[in-house]
């Protein structure tokens, strides 16, 4: 008998504000994060703009860090603001963490330091000196949370938080877990992660106009806005969520993954890895696709990624694709990388929640190839429950989650 | 320790595939003992060392269990856990000694002398979902898949995964692998920083992996069951890194005596199947028992019947 698991809590610190009504309103008033970059001097790059997270939690010298545990502390207080507190209603120790984590990259003063035998200055945790694990985070996470079963980490890119959401629901629905914290932080914006972007041309160059630089499905658009932040849920069984009196915001009703075993940066042009993924978590929903209203879409806003996974979203939806609403919340926050699911499944229901899908901004001129009904430039209201969200990583592996926002 | 079904039963998981290549610590590179494995030669540019080993291994589980090698397979899935990000020291080297201005960083020089010195497909030989990439790729494999860093404990969950993915019937077989890539320059920093009774014993690279099914599906291929997974255990300690220091322990056991077979030095995510590789092909019969308890608050164990 499979559970059903409710998210019974939520939490961002995101590029709009760490404060959830903060971040819907934002969102529904279509307002772009991206600015200059201020967290270090890009002036000698191609790419000088970004979508910083302005106040974040210094734990230790690795921004992602800070935003992860920072988002799994409110995540956590927001899912004990209504009902029996989780530590009271579940056995002791019986919690668990799913969590997309980015790339454990070395700083680059610091590396220089070290190779002319400096050292690290005293003060400094020699963790954080140079380089700072990533799995850090989920010990420091489980540590304050009492979470005493093994946390699973997630390194499969940009879908690394969806995939940590998709599991997680998978362990909750079997009882293979009680309750979990689940989703994804990640910093890229620092000198190394923002050049090797910059050597790959991934990232758009519109330095001149940040707020119109990512601009999902659009004709103009040029590479996709580096983001930062975290989001964290608390996923729970449905049953038990009411049994403690707890507020449900959504339940996750299904999820697919997949490889495209096709090319290392580019999707696959018929987009089989992503049509396997999106109908996996419809099958693992047990929903036909005419159930779902509308898709947030991985929508990256570079040149590859958009017209794909429209096409990608025609093969799965059929005729019923023209009556979706597809939306990309990259628009706004830019790409989040390993946390970018996560967030955009809280803007999502956050959303969804007042009757509410956020738009596309900057879509202005739909690309030839792109060619589903996009929310564009205004909220629109949401006459259906269920969305089904994307996140393609680079490298092939695709993961898709079906979700129902204010469950019966 | 989930056990799941009886030993012998035909639900339980057996098995069928096999695959390790470990490089001794004073070894000679890979070469290219990757290319037969590999669809197009082209692709081996973009291809690091963990990479190259988790391809080899991983072809080679795959062939002794007549598993893939067609043109997609989407019900086999991959579970991977891969060691810390490897960087060698004449790329870190490279790069800074062109970003220094006045003895410190200038990030003028980085990005416009340093960056211009880092091959362009450096980054791709070293993330950690690149691996997996390459092994879906050359092998045809659409998943799903779970992929998870940098140690022991961590390759038990891709286990613990895979195993759940064969009950649930969502796949057919699961490609259950480690790979690690540890003697060079970062991860090598990384242990090194460590109080001593946290860095294990002296770092190999290599990877392994197996190919597990159920017992019937096994006999409905006609795949001879090289072992048998009697049962697996996944506990962990709640700690601060920052602050705590948790000792490495591992011990691998067959018949009681210790089993030295899977390699000279620490394997980090790789040495259980490493072990079992070693040990199928040396014993053929018996019981091995593998337990860690790690650095990072795992603490692991898992039986299986050699067939």
């Amino acid at each position: 008998m499979k559970r059903r698991v409710a998210v019974t809590g939520m939490s961002v610190v995101s590029p709009l504000g760490s404060d959830l009504r903060e971040f819907r309103e934002r969102l529904l008033a279509g307002e772009s994060a991206a600015g200059p970059i201020t967290v270090f001097d890009p002036a000698a790059l191609p790419t000088r703009i970004a979508a910083e997270v302005k106040a974040g939690e210094a734990v230790i010298d690795d921004r992602k860090i800070g935003f992860g545990v920072a988002a799994a502390r409110a995540a956590a207080e927001h899912a004990n603001g209504a009902g029996a507190p989780l530590v009271a209603h579940y056995p002791a120790g019986s919690g668990g963490l799913s969590l997309g984590i980015g790339l454990e990259l070395f700083s680059m003063p610091d590396m220089v330091q070290f190779l002319q035998r400096q050292g690290a200055a005293p003060a400094k945790h020699p963790l954080s000196f140079l380089q700072t694990p990533s799995d850090i985070c989920l010990h420091l996470i489980s540590r304050e949370h009492g979470l005493g079963r093994a946390p699973l980490l997630h390194v499969s890119a940009c879908a690394a938080s969806t995939d940590a959401i998709g599991l997680a629901f998978r362990m909750i629905q079997a009882g293979e877990r009680d309750w979990m914290l689940v989703g994804g932080t990640d910093s890229m914006i620092n000198p190394m992660g923002v050049a090797g972007f910059c050597k790959l041309q991934a990232m758009t160059t519109r330095n001149d106009a940040p707020k119109r630089a990512s601009r999902p499905f659009d004709r103009d658009r040029d590479g996709f806005l580096l983001g930062e932040g975290a989001g964290v849920l608390v996923l729970e069984p449905l049953d038990e969520a009411r049994s403690r009196g707890a507020r449900i915001y959504a339940e996750i009703r299904g999820y697919g993954n997949s490889f495209d075993a096709h090319s290392i940066s580019d999707p696959h042009p018929e987009a089989e890895g992503a049509v396997l993924a999106m109908r996996r978590a419809l099958h693992s929903a047990g929903m036909a696709p005419e159930e779902v209203g509308c898709v947030n879409a991985h929508g990256t806003s570079t040149p590859k990624n958009d017209p794909v996974e429209t096409l990608g979203i025609r093969r799965v939806f059929g005729a019923h694709a023209d009556r979706l609403k597809v939306t990309s919340t990259k628009s706004m926050v830019g790409h989040l990388i390993s946390a970018s699911g996560a967030v955009e499944v809280i803007a999502q229901i956050v959303c969804a929640a007042e009757g509410w899908i956020h738009p596309t901004i900057n879509l202005e001129h739909p690309d030839a190839s792109c060619d589903l009904q996009y929310v564009r430039a205004a909220p629109c209201k949401s006459d259906r429950p269920v969305f089904l969200k994307n996140s393609f990583g680079f490298g092939g592996q695709n993961a898709s989650l079906v979700v129902q926002v204010n469950p019966g | 320790m989930d056990s799941g079904p009886g030993p012998g039963d035909r639900d339980s998981l057996v098995v069928t595939g096999l695959g390790a290549r470990l490089i001794p610590r004073q070894g000679p590179a890979l070469d290219g003992e990757v290319l037969p494995w590999l669809k197009s030669r082209k692709i081996r540019k973009y291809m690091g060392k963990q990479d190259e080993l988790a391809v080899i291994a991983s072809g080679e589980a795959l062939r002794m269990a007549g598993v893939a090698g067609g043109d997609t397979n989407e019900r086999v899935g991959v579970y991977l856990c891969v060691g810390y990000i490897p960087f060698e020291r004449a790329d870190i080297e490279a790069l800074t000694s062109h970003s220094i201005r006045s003895g410190i960083f200038s990030m003028e020089l980085f990005s416009t002398a340093g960056i211009e010195q880092v091959n362009p497909l450096l980054t791709f030989r070293c993330l950690p979902n690149m691996p997996i990439f390459h092994v879906s790729l050359n092998f045809g494999i659409c998943g799903p898949y779970f992929v998870t860093y940098p140690g022991i404990g961590q390759f038990y969950l891709a286990l613990e995964r895979a195993v759940s993915a064969l009950r649930a019937g969502e796949i057919d077989q699961a490609l259950v692998g480690g790979v690690a890539d540890q003697n060079n320059f970062l991860v090598d920093f990384h242990f090194e920083r460590q109080p001593a009774g946290r860095r294990g014993m002296a770092r190999q690279d290599g990877a392994a992996a197996l190919c597990l099914e159920t017992r019937a599906s096994a006999e409905r291929r006609g795949a001879p069951p090289k072992a048998e997974l009697l049962g697996f255990e996944i506990g962990y300690r709640p700690h601060d890194p920052l602050r705590d220091v948790l000792p490495l322990e591992e011990a691998c056991m067959l018949r009681a005596s210790r089993f030295a077979g899977a390699g000279e030095g620490e394997l980090g995510p790789c040495s259980l199947a490493a072990a079992l590789h070693g040990a199928v092909q040396a014993a053929g019969s018996g019981e091995l028992m593998h337990s860690a308890k790690t650095p990072d608050g795992f603490i692991v164990a898992s039986r299986w019947r050699l067939a």
